[in-house]
């Protein structure tokens, strides 16, 4: 995955993934694919927010230091 | 005059001066001998040796022309009493213009010529008529609407150029000018001196011609400048001296008149114990003496200093408020932002593992919808297999592979096969 994708834009992709498949969109063939496609998405917005997390973390330390 | 003398003359029928000055000098004495008050106006007035000179007018009233006029002389030993208490009753000495009451006695001298000779003054005439006149000028002021213009005047806040109306070197300029200069604020004064003549005949043309000064250096300054900014911020009237001075020059109607309508405010010291001149009545402040003219200058100052202290301290102490509250808004956000974008975090956390969970939910509704399909498909198509109907005991014929469905397709000596439930049977058509 781009490492240049945005949280957002990951978020969207996700969530337009998460629809088609609720909604049957997917052809059965693709659905493995697409699937990958959204743990890949699944786990770089999860990456991103344990980092803001402990950057966030870390200010509010400094910042009560 | 001798008896021989007299013989001589007569038979001449030509007097000498003298005889003839000697006769009117009898008759006076015999027809003129009581003493009398007599009103007049003074047209000169001098001292000399201790005596005093006079001259005496009365003016026809609407003419203003002479009508009578005649010499009159007090002699020092009378003087040395009547001055003192003129000037003590009247606060100034006898001067040209005044109407005063005399107490005379006719002279003739052969040699000096007609004379009155002053043996009192009554100053309560002279006070009466000074009076009158005041209140003619003052009447004649507020008349023309121009007795209280000066008090609608405002002396500037920051009044610091100061246009002063003086005596040269009179003590009282003096007095006002260390007063300003030693002022314990050490507030600057810009003090800038109009001569003028500050006692007598001369104060009122003396004062006004110092006033036209001011007033060219004010108005070129304001046409060559800006309108609002000006030269002086005020004129100060000051003289400081001898209690009995003549301040008789200070109650004129043309004076009075061009302080009252002179556009900046004036402020008066000139000094009197006895009734308020007319120049304090019509200036924007009056003040008894030089040095409280300089009081006021600078009470003024510190006025404004203390407003201006006190709009300081406001201000800071808005400031600082202000500041104060910015900084405990800070701390409060400080403290609040990264719990709010932790809280941003957690919520899209959450919104992620929503989205994981309904993932493998949709999946696999998806993979159950599809097999369920896929066995519905499988039902129909059971429904189809011919070896059903063959087991429930119907036969197929086939010709060449082929169902047939209708004999006219058949004729005699094909070959056909039928299809039952446990075999086929092969058999040739008859017909």
């Amino acid at each position: 995955m781009n490492e240049e994708i945005k949280y957002e834009e990951a978020l969207t992709q996700l969530e337009t993934i998460v629809r088609k498949m609720e909604q049957n969109e997917y052809d059965i063939d693709e659905l493995a694919a697409q699937l990958k496609t959204a743990q890949r998405l699944i786990k770089f917005c999860k990456d991103k927010l344990t980092k803001t997390e402990e950057e966030l973390q870390k200010i509010q330390a400094e910042a009560n230091s | 005059m001798k008896s021989e003398e007299f013989a001589t003359a007569m038979m001449n029928e030509h007097y000498t001066l003298r005889q003839l000055n000697l006769m009117v000098r009898d008759a006076i004495e015999m027809h003129l001998p009581d003493e009398y008050w007599v009103e007049a106006e003074l047209s000169e007035c001098r001292e000399n040796s201790g005596h005093c000179y006079m001259e005496l007018i009365e003016k026809d009233e609407r003419s203003n022309t002479p009508v009578a006029r005649a010499s009159a002389k007090c002699w020092r030993q009378t003087w040395l009493m009547v001055k003192p208490y003129f000037e003590r009753t009247t606060g100034q000495p006898l001067r040209v213009g005044m109407k005063v009451l005399l107490k005379v006695y006719a002279q003739f001298h052969e040699a000096y010529g007609f004379s009155w000779i002053v043996s009192d003054i009554d100053p309560t005439y002279t006070l009466g008529d000074m009076a009158r006149k005041r209140q003619e000028i003052i009447r004649q002021l507020k008349e023309e609407g121009v007795f209280d213009l000066q008090r609608e005047l405002r002396i500037p806040t920051f009044a610091k150029r100061i246009a002063v109306i003086s005596a040269q070197n009179a003590a009282g300029y003096g007095d006002f000018c260390r007063q300003l200069e030693e002022n314990e604020y050490g507030f600057r004064f810009d003090v800038t001196l109009f001569p003028a003549i500050m006692q007598g005949e001369q104060v009122e043309q003396s004062v006004i011609a110092a006033l036209n000064k001011i007033y060219e250096l004010q108005s070129n300054h304001t046409s060559q400048f800006s309108p609002l900014s000006s030269h002086f911020d005020c004129v100060v009237i000051i003289r400081g001296g001898g209690a009995t001075a003549d301040l008789s020059g200070f109650d004129t109607l043309a004076l009075a008149e061009n302080v009252a309508q002179f556009p900046l405010p004036v402020i008066t010291g000139i000094g009197h114990d006895r009734d308020e001149s007319i120049l304090d009545m019509i200036s924007n402040t009056k003040v008894k003496t030089p040095t409280a003219a300089a009081a006021l200058l600078i009470d003024n100052l510190l006025h404004v200093l203390e407003q201006l202290d006190d709009a300081s301290q406001r201000i800071s102490h808005a400031v600082n408020q202000r500041i104060s509250n910015q900084k405990t808004k800070i701390v409060t956000m400080t403290s609040l932002i990264p719990t709010l974008a932790l809280r941003v975090v957690g919520d899209q956390r959450h919104r992620i593992e929503m989205m994981e969970n309904r993932l493998p939910i949709a999946i696999e509704r998806r993979l159950t919808n599809q097999k369920h399909l896929l066995e519905s498909l499988n039902i129909k198509l059971q429904g189809f297999d011919p070896q059903l109907l063959l087991s429930r005991g119907y036969s197929i014929t086939l010709k060449d592979g082929k169902a047939v469905r209708d004999p006219q397709q058949l004729k005699p000596g094909d070959e056909i096969e039928t299809r039952v439930e446990k075999g086929t049977i092969r058999s040739v058509v008859k017909n």
